[in-house]
């Protein structure tokens, strides 16, 4: 593109240069580790533009030291927010499920006594379609359940989300990955068209309020096997993140493990756990 | 060709030696600091490792200590490559398990005379 | 089913964590220096909430080798802040040991208040590592002068590698008024191809941006 014409267009409105996309990507995978490829040029462009109109800035040099400079890190959660696909639904992320009845279940079970109940621990919960898809992949999918105690404990700031949770009640798109021999297993049609978790699920998972940065709400978490925390630390500031790992950290057993989110990467929270790579997923293990 | 890892918390630094290791033919992988690496590295086949030393959540020592303490990258060869050129620096990483220190700012052929040497060359 | 609601209390660890809570900061301090490990690393995760433990914090963090309660040390240094603390920490940028000083490093960005003022001294530190350390800081500290004092920099210094550093971060942190001291300094180092390069990447990005 020659000069001229480049210089029209930005007259026209605010544009991204090639030189603005990548210092924005350069910054965007240092906080994040999430690296966008050319190919995703027009699907980043297009957010950032909604967020300088957002914020109004009309240049992208102008709001990228706004955001950048900001104290409080609120715009740059914004934008990963927009820069990043959130949705909750059962099954989602299953290879991480498929891992944890696999090989990372084997390790832990192998460092058990027997009688031992296995903790796996879901935070944030949200609606809980995340700790009812673990109950439900553990009892298909899990053999050992025959013999050994599982306690699911899930957790959540908001409060709201948790009384859904426990009421357990789905609209279709929640459900739609769901096999029809699971969904009518373990679901009530309610007549409405929505399903209702069975009772014995929802008295099974053990949903409580909690702030991952208020210590008097952490503390009672300990002994725990498996951590899922999908799509949380990436919104947090750095100090935040440590924070949060280190609660990880002493909530597991020596040997527990971490599962993060698909986009997100313990390389942008902490150094505390190992790196583990199985067949199915990474997950992020405490030393033994 | 082979397939190299650089390791590197700056961003004109990884792109400057991907442009001198891509110049030899060789595939290129980038990672920001030693745990991305694992996460990328492990379960997968590499000919070469060049990596830095300070980085953040996990410095160039410690990637290199467990790459030689797990199975997967043992034997993969590393070159650290340091703004420090003290005695101790490197003292420090050949305990870690390092084969080749180089010290920043890289010369080109320097550089790629050692990727040569560790990894080959496409088509040679 | 084995699928199993969590017992209500009566399990031990809570129960002992019930005890050490609200325990006093004198004998969380001395708990700092216990030979388990574990006993530490709850000691320095319980005087994150008393800012009068900064002392005994750094003090332990010199000589501490366990890398979960290093972090555990740094992040309870982090959550107190301040100036006290950021006069403790500095001084370990000397450090020989990478994972401390990249720790430190990290627990300094996000101080941005109690860093500014001493920024300056750092970037003019007579250490060349201890100025690419302070680079390094400026990379994530938020603040509006980041761009401004790196430039600065670039004006006087002579260490190649603080010079490279100082262009990375430029090329991400960089505007206009910075274009001056990189056109400068890659003049100055015209024989060093990395700095030509890196040079060129933020002359670039900062020129074909959008203003």
């Amino acid at each position: 593109m020659s000069a001229g014409a480049t210089e029209t267009r930005a007259c026209a409105q605010p544009a991204i240069s090639d030189a603005d996309f990548e210092r924005f990507r350069d910054f965007f995978y240092r906080k994040t580790g999430i690296y966008f490829e050319d190919s995703k040029r027009y699907f980043v462009d297009k957010r950032l533009l909604e967020r300088m109109r957002a914020t109004g800035h009309d240049s992208f040099r102008s709001y990228f030291t706004f955001m950048r400079f900001q104290a409080s890190g609120e715009e740059l959660q914004r934008l990963i927010d927009l820069m990043t696909v959130n949705e909750t639904y059962f099954f989602r992320e299953d290879y991480q499920f498929r891992c944890l009845v696999g090989p990372v279940l084997d390790e832990v079970l192998e460092r058990k006594r027997p009688g031992d109940p296995v903790r796996i621990w879901s935070i944030p919960c949200s609606t809980g379609e995340e700790p009812y898809s673990i109950a439900i992949w553990l009892l298909e999918h899990w053999p050992p359940i025959e013999r050994v105690d599982v306690e699911i404990l899930a957790s959540d700031i908001d409060t709201q989300a948790l009384a859904r949770a426990r009421e357990g009640v789905y609209g279709r798109r929640s459900v739609q990955r769901l096999p029809k021999a699971l969904l009518t297993k373990y679901f009530e049609p309610l007549p409405d068209g929505r399903w209702r978790i069975v009772r014995e699920l929802r008295e099974a998972v053990d949903f409580r309020r909690v702030n991952l940065s208020d210590p008097a709400d952490t503390r009672p978490y300990r002994r725990i096997d498996v951590i899922f925390c999908r799509n949380l630390l990436i919104y947090f500031d750095d100090a935040s993140r440590r924070q949060a790992a280190e609660v990880f950290y002493d909530a597991l057993n020596p040997g527990g493990f971490v599962f993060l989110g698909h986009s997100e990467s313990m390389s942008r929270i902490s150094s505390l756990f190992r790196v583990r790579r199985f067949e199915e997923a990474v997950a992020y293990q405490k030393p033994v | 060709m082979a397939r190299i890892m650089i390791v590197d918390d700056a961003a004109t630094v990884r792109m400057y030696h991907r442009e001198l290791v891509e110049a030899l033919g060789h595939q290129v992988v980038e990672a920001e600091n030693g745990i991305e690496a694992l996460e990328k590295a492990l379960g997968a086949t590499w000919d070469l490792f060049l990596v830095d030393v300070n980085m953040p959540k996990m410095d160039g020592y410690r990637l290199v200590r467990e790459m030689r303490s797990g199975e997967d990258l043992r034997e993969v060869p590393v070159v650290m490559v340091s703004t420090e050129a003290k005695a101790r620096d490197k003292e420090q990483a050949w305990a870690a398990g390092a084969n080749h220190y180089l010290v920043k700012p890289v010369r080109p052929e320097a550089l790629q005379a050692v990727v040569r040497a560790l990894a080959g060359e496409a088509g040679a | 089913m084995g699928l199993v609601k969590r017992q209500e209390s009566g399990q031990g660890a809570p129960e002992r964590e019930r005890r050490r809570h609200g325990r006093a900061p004198e004998d969380l301090v001395r708990q700092l220096a216990d030979p388990d490990p574990a006993v530490r690393r709850w000691a320095a995760r319980d005087l994150a909430a008393h800012p009068g433990a900064a002392d005994a914090l750094a003090d332990a963090l010199e000589g501490e080798r366990d890398p979960a309660v290093r972090q555990a040390l740094l992040d309870a240094l982090a959550a107190i802040g301040g100036e006290a603390v950021a006069e403790r920490l500095i001084p370990l940028l000397r450090s020989e040991d990478a994972g401390l000083r990249n720790g430190v490093i990290e627990v300094l960005q996000g101080m941005p208040e109690a860093v500014a003022p001493r920024m300056a001294r750092l970037l003019e530190d007579e250490d060349p590592d201890v100025r690419i350390f302070a680079v390094d800081i400026c990379r994530s500290l938020p603040h509006p002068d980041t761009p401004r004092w790196l430039a600065g920099l670039l004006g006087r210094e002579r260490h190649v590698n603080v010079v490279g550093t100082a262009i990375d971060v430029l090329a991400e942190i960089g505007g206009p008024e910075e274009l001056p001291a990189l056109r400068a300094v890659a003049e100055r180092f015209a024989d060093e191809p990395f700095v030509a390069f890196s040079a060129k990447v933020a002359i670039r990005r900062i020129e074909e941006g959008r203003a």
